[in-house]
């Protein structure tokens, strides 16, 4: 069975620690882990400000990023590309084809699924939990400040799923990396080309890892939900 | 407020580390060339040599012949590996490219299954069996990528002055490697070069069915993007890889280069 | 001079007149138990008194001095300080909800220590320092939220049906510690049904029938 044999092959790979193999891993993991740290403090302050303040073009900027969180990645992936292109309005800064493109791309694609899901859980947020806060003397500030940690699980549960969204893509890490071996080649875009090529053990050990990440992703989420919902 | 701190202190330590791995910016050459120059595995044995000498690395984008140009036309990439004579003079003629060398050259084959329908096996004219094809409506999968490959077929139909569509036509709109996957799950004929078909050849176990015409010659070029274009490309790097694989150690090494046994490239520099 | 005086005090909700109160004034050392039947408005007034809810209203001043009536909340907390009837206690620790008041008021760690511990004991809750806050029984919540209201020593304390939804032995409890609130330094108004504190010594009944106050 060939697919019961490519994948023994996978594995064997997978443990011999391949280089190559464990070297696609950490760039898909560090892009990913990168690109969330500078996507989440914006958009959870976005999330929060579009939940608990009115103002006026509120609306407008809801749809906005529900819309972008719809569109699909090649879309964001071919827009970067023509904005970091040497012929578009970045090119100077030479950033097409390299890692840091894809920390960009990535980071604007787990960008409105953080404020999306911040803004769910700020909006679902005890209405005593501002009030208490209040009423004890805290400033507006500490008193946001207070509404976050409340949601603080679901919070996290949405970096969790922006990581999972952001891991497993390929239309921009594609368009904006180039997937140029040791350098923007990350899981899915290996994946794409060994299964190009046939060489289906590699995609198929790539393919492992990706589906182990994402049930630990998952895990995590379940546990991270479990925790905010037991109130 | 302890715990903030730590994650703030870990934030921080994170994005130094990342800036760190980054700002080991050695001189970075970026080389666009087409799938099947990249599948054939050609690179991956010439270029380490060529990063021992020069210490510089190069960063290869394969993607089909016209997307590659275009990346040099952009100015995305410094130098570009394709194989389209046209297409490249055309783009020195507009100005994108200077110092274009002759490397090396395969070429092209036309494959089918092995029972072949259209008969073209006894045929010495590729048009011809082009034009049989076409008229037994076998099944024939095209490049469709505006590739160097897909350039020279169009040219074959061009010059049988036919224009191929209808149920038994599929154009597919990728690489050399996934055409031929399909070809050999689909049983349908399909135009090759013969580089990328020996890498295949085990896996799709459909046979030659011709080769040798004069027009299948498939010669590769290598251009450099023009500096005065684009002054902070790096001409440089280029300049150093174009002399390189022209030269008697790089051309050797593209002899050497075999796959299950075969050379896949012969080496054409004057 | 009234601790709180409030005047031309009117709330409706659309077209219903809740209520419509001329004056209100409320003394520093006394306790207030403000009753009525369901949907009297209780809760509201209170609400209003903290600052939490908006009302029509003509003036209202504190300690003499007069405060905008959008500003209540901001300028009065934590001198005014609202328990809701179910309180909510923040998902950190026991610990850390007692000291919310005195964090909030820059008060730094080392003596903020000491005042919780006091507080906690106060309040019988010493026991629970370890537990996750949501699952506390409802009267160990009332006790944890009046711990960390007194803690703040607030010149006015606003309890909302307190002991309601609390068994036997919790509402002693409470009660008991409601009672040593009501002190000389000290205005408590309380919404409540509770027999148990309407046995306050020397409270004052604030009725709300029919919009008005008696």
């Amino acid at each position: 069975m060939e697919l019961l044999q490519s994948t023994a092959e996978a594995l064997r790979l997978l443990m011999a620690g391949d280089a190559e193999l464990w070297g696609i891993i950490f760039v898909s993991v560090k892009v990913c882990f990168l690109a969330l740290v500078i996507a989440t403090p914006p958009a959870v302050l976005l999330g929060f400000f579009l939940a608990s303040r009115i103002f006026p073009g509120r609306r407008v900027l809801i749809v906005a990023v529900q819309t972008l969180l719809a569109l699909p990645t090649v879309v964001i992936g071919l827009i970067l590309y023509m904005l970091l292109s040497r012929q578009g309005p970045f090119g100077s800064m030479h950033l097409l084809f390299t890692q840091q493109a894809m920390v960009i791309g990535e980071a604007i694609l787990a960008f409105p699924i953080l404020a999306a899901l911040t803004l769910s859980a700020v909006q679902a947020v005890d209405p005593r939990v501002a009030e208490t806060a209040r009423t004890l003397g805290a400033k507006p500030w500490r008193t946001s400040l207070t509404m976050l940690l409340e949601v603080r699980f679901a919070v996290m549960a949405a970096m969790v799923s922006g990581f999972g969204r952001v891991i497993s893509e390929i239309g921009c890490a594609m368009m904006v990396g180039g997937n140029i071996a040791g350098v923007t080649r990350n899981i899915t875009t290996a994946i794409a080309l060994e299964t190009s090529k046939g060489e289906f053990v590699e995609g198929i050990a790539l393919g492992i890892v990706l589906v182990i990440i994402a049930l630990t992703i998952n895990f995590g989420l379940a546990l991270l939900q479990g925790r905010g919902g037991s109130r | 407020m302890k715990r903030f701190n730590q994650l703030v202190s870990a934030v921080i330590l994170t994005l130094l580390l990342a800036g760190t791995t980054w700002a080991s910016d050695k001189n970075i050459i970026r080389l666009a060339t087409t799938t099947s120059t990249a599948n054939s595995g050609l690179l991956d044995y010439l270029l380490p040599k060529f990063e021992q000498k020069c210490s510089c690395k190069v960063h290869v984008i394969s993607v089909g012949t016209g997307k590659a140009l275009k990346l040099g036309e952009d100015g995305n990439v410094d130098v570009v590996l394709v194989h389209a004579r046209p297409a490249e003079d055309t783009f020195i003629a507009a100005g994108h490219g200077i110092d274009r060398r002759d490397v090396m050259y395969n070429d092209f084959i036309l494959i089918g299954p092995h029972n072949d329908p259209a008969k073209i096996r006894d045929e010495k004219d590729v048009v011809n069996a082009m034009k049989k094809i076409a008229q037994s409506q076998s099944k024939f999968v095209s490049r469709g990528d505006d590739s160097g490959t897909d350039k020279m077929e169009k040219n074959y139909w061009k010059i049988a002055n036919m224009k191929p569509e209808g149920k038994w036509y599929f154009s597919a709109g990728q690489g050399m490697g996934e055409v031929l996957q399909m070809s050999g799950e689909m049983r349908a004929y399909t135009l090759t070069d013969r580089g990328t078909y020996i890498s295949y050849r085990d896996k799709i176990g459909l046979p030659i069915l011709l080769q040798g015409d004069e027009r299948m010659f498939n010669p590769y070029g290598i251009i450099a993007v023009n500096p005065k274009k684009y002054p902070d490309a790096n001409y440089k790097g280029a300049t150093e890889l174009i002399n390189w694989i022209t030269s008697p150690q790089g051309q050797q090494l593209i002899g050497s280069f075999k796959v299950g046994g075969e050379q896949l490239f012969v080496p054409s520099a004057k | 001079m009234s601790l709180m005086l409030v005047r031309g005090l009117r709330k409706s909700f659309g077209e219903r007149l809740l209520f419509d109160v001329a004056e209100l004034a409320l003394q520093s050392g006394s306790s207030y138990l403000l009753t009525g039947g369901n949907g009297s408005g209780k809760t509201t007034m209170l609400r209003i008194l903290a600052g939490l809810e908006t009302a029509q209203i003509g003036s209202v001043s504190f300690e003499g001095v007069t405060i905008p009536a959008g500003e209540i909340c901001t300028q009065l907390s934590p001198r005014v300080v609202y328990l809701h009837q179910h309180p909510y206690l923040f998902s950190s620790s026991v610990a850390a909800n007692v000291a919310y008041g005195l964090k909030a008021a820059g008060m730094a760690h080392a003596k903020r220590e000491a005042l919780v511990r006091e507080a906690m004991t106060w309040a019988g809750v010493n026991h629970l320092a370890h537990i996750a806050p949501h699952k506390l029984s409802g009267g160990e919540k009332q006790r944890v939220a009046l711990a960390r209201a007194r803690i703040l020593n607030p010149k006015m304390l606003l309890l909302d049906e307190p002991t309601a939804n609390l068994d036997e032995e919790a509402r002693r409890q409470v009660a008991g510690l409601i009672r040593q609130m009501c002190d000389n330094n000290h205005c408590v108004v309380i919404a409540t049904h509770d027999p148990e504190l309407m046995t306050l010594k020397d409270a004052v009944q604030l009725r709300l029938e029919n919009a008005a106050l008696r």
